[in-house]
Parts: C-alpha cells; sequence; structure tokens
C-alpha cells in the first residue's frame, strides 16, 4: 500500500518524498510538526569505487536536518540485523570525519512512537 | 531528588541578579518547578505554558505545534528561565525556545530535572542546568506518568518493560 504524502511545511528538498517505510513518514511528520526544517535523502555518500573510479557501495542517509547540520539514518531492522548498516556507517564516518550523523534503530523508532503515540507498524 | 533540586537551586541564585521568570511546559514539569521554586531562595516569577502534543494530532489533519497555553505575563526584557521535566529529541525546547526568542527576553536559559540525550536532534538549546543525565529508559513519578497516571508518585521509578 501506498505512502502518505502530506503536504509538509518543513521539507527543503526538491520534488516530494518517497519514503521507504512508515517509520521513515511518521520522522518527517515528527520534523514537520516541531518545524524543524528537513530534507529526504539529499545526498549520496560513495563508500567504495573500483579501480575505474564506478561506484561499488554507496550511502544515502534518510533525512538530513539543514540547521543542526545533521544527517539521521532511520533503521526498523531488528537489532540482530543491522551489523551492516553500521558498518557502512563507521565506514562513512572514517572516510567523512566531518559529517554529522545519528542512526535511529528500532528500539529508538519504538521509544518515539511511544512518546508521540504513534501507530507504526512492526 | 530534593537534595538535587535544592542545589540547582543554589545555582540558579548565584546566576541571577534580577529576579527570574521560570516558565514551564505543563504537565510534567509541574512538581518540578513546585520544589525548585521553594528552593529557590531569590526573588522569582512563575508562568505556565502549554504545547499541543504531536499525539494529538489527529490522522488527515497534519498541522504545526502550537501553544494551548500561552503565558499571562510579557517576557520582554525579562530573565527568563524555562523549566523541563526532561530533554530527550530537544524538538519541544526547540519550538519554545524559538516562540519565547521572538519576544526579546533580556536571557534566556533552560534548566531540566532531566536530561536524556541518545536521540537528541537539535543540540543547540541553552541548557544551562541539570539535574540528572539518565539511562535511556522509560520513568514515571515525580510529574511524570504512564497514561496521565502515577505523576504523584514522590519519587521518579524506573518503569519496566513488559516481558516480550
Amino acid at each position: 500500500m501506498a505512502l502518505e504524502t502530506p503536504d509538509f511545511q518543513a521539507y527543503r528538498g526538491v520534488g516530494k518524498p518517497r519514503f521507504a517505510n512508515q517509520a521513515e513518514l511518521e520522522c518527517a511528520k515528527i520534523l514537520d510538526y516541531y518545524g524543524v526544517p528537513w530534507e529526504y535523502e539529499p545526498r549520496t555518500f560513495v563508500l567504495e569505487r573500483d579501480a575505474e573510479g564506478n561506484a561499488l557501495e554507496a550511502f544515502a542517509p534518510d533525512f538530513y536536518l539543514p540547521e543542526q547540520d545533521l544527517f539521521v539514518e532511520i533503521t526498523v531492522m531488528k537489532q540482530s540485523l543491522v551489523t551492516r548498516k553500521n558498518r557502512k556507517l563507521r565506514k562513512l564516518r572514517r572516510l567523512h570525519p566531518e559529517i554529522r550523523i545519528k542512526l535511529f534503530y528500532k528500539r529508538d523508532i519504538e521509544r518515539l512512537a511511544q512518546r508521540y503515540h504513534l501507530e507504526l507498524a512492526s | 531528588m530534593l537534595g538535587r533540586v535544592t542545589e540547582l537551586g543554589g545555582e540558579i541564585a548565584r546566576d541571577y541578579e534580577a529576579a527570574p521568570l521560570l516558565i514551564a511546559p505543563l504537565k510534567a514539569s509541574f512538581v518540578f518547578l513546585a520544589d525548585l521554586s521553594r528552593r529557590l531562595p531569590i526573588p522569582h516569577e512563575l508562568e505556565f505554558v502549554e504545547l499541543a502534543g504531536y499525539g494529538g494530532v489527529r490522522p488527515g489533519g497534519h498541522s504545526g505545534i502550537r501553544l494551548l497555553k500561552d503565558l499571562d505575563l510579557s517576557v520582554a526584557d525579562r530573565h527568563v528561565l524555562i523549566v523541563e521535566d526532561v530533554v530527550d529529541t530537544g524538538l519541544t525546547l526547540n519550538y519554545l525556545v524559538k516562540t519565547l526568542t521572538l519576544r526579546r527576553p533580556a536571557s534566556l536559559s533552560v534548566a531540566t530535572l532531566l536530561d536524556r540525550p541518545y536521540r537528541r536532534l537539535v543540540e543547540d538549546l541553552p541548557v544551562r542546568y541539570v539535574g540528572f543525565t539518565i539511562p535511556d529508559e522509560l520513568f514515571i513519578g515525580y510529574g511524570f506518568d504512564l497514561d496521565e497516571q502515577l505523576r504523584n508518585l514522590p519519587d521518579i521509578y524506573y518503569l519496566r518493560p513488559p516481558a516480550a
């Protein structure tokens, strides 16, 4: 089922965001509600290239908050399955130490859901 | 708990020469505000605001945060101290700080009973006084509720999640 796409007020990106899952949509709605400017997947970081310079591995964090200069990545995978994402994040931090990024795990999303009374599909 | 609140009252009293205006967002901070006020040995005034929580947004009724109860006093040229129960993501506090800053206070700082920094999205907040930095858990009592209940517990208690 297609996710709803509200008219966001604090969205600063180009084009309508196409969220991958309900948790991303809810996070966007929370940021929007509190008036915190946000962009959706505005930048892709190449993590590894082959000998010809072609990208072998890349990472596009879900959100960028320009006023905070902060990237936010949302994952709804179980803690035991986030190893690959953690590895990507470590690689990104090694290649771009100037980047500020936070990873929100399933547990964090569940806590946000409790706090903001969200109904999130598991 | 009261020992730490007394310490915070002493710190605040040392830092303010003019009488600060303490502003507490309802509801959870009201117990902390009441204790802090009684342990703040300098003249000060109290105010309350209430913000519409995100949980109040109905499906299809997407809108922005707003004040349900505004201040009765002006904050212009006043030394304002926001008294928070907990700073978590920083989203609510960020809105309040921005809103009050537009009203041109002489200064604006924040005292929070609890700081839970693990999911902080807004970092540049004027948090000057912190009671306790807490683990990433849920708490009840001392103003913190569980479905509007148990705010009256005299201390703060860790809420154990139900067994999976």
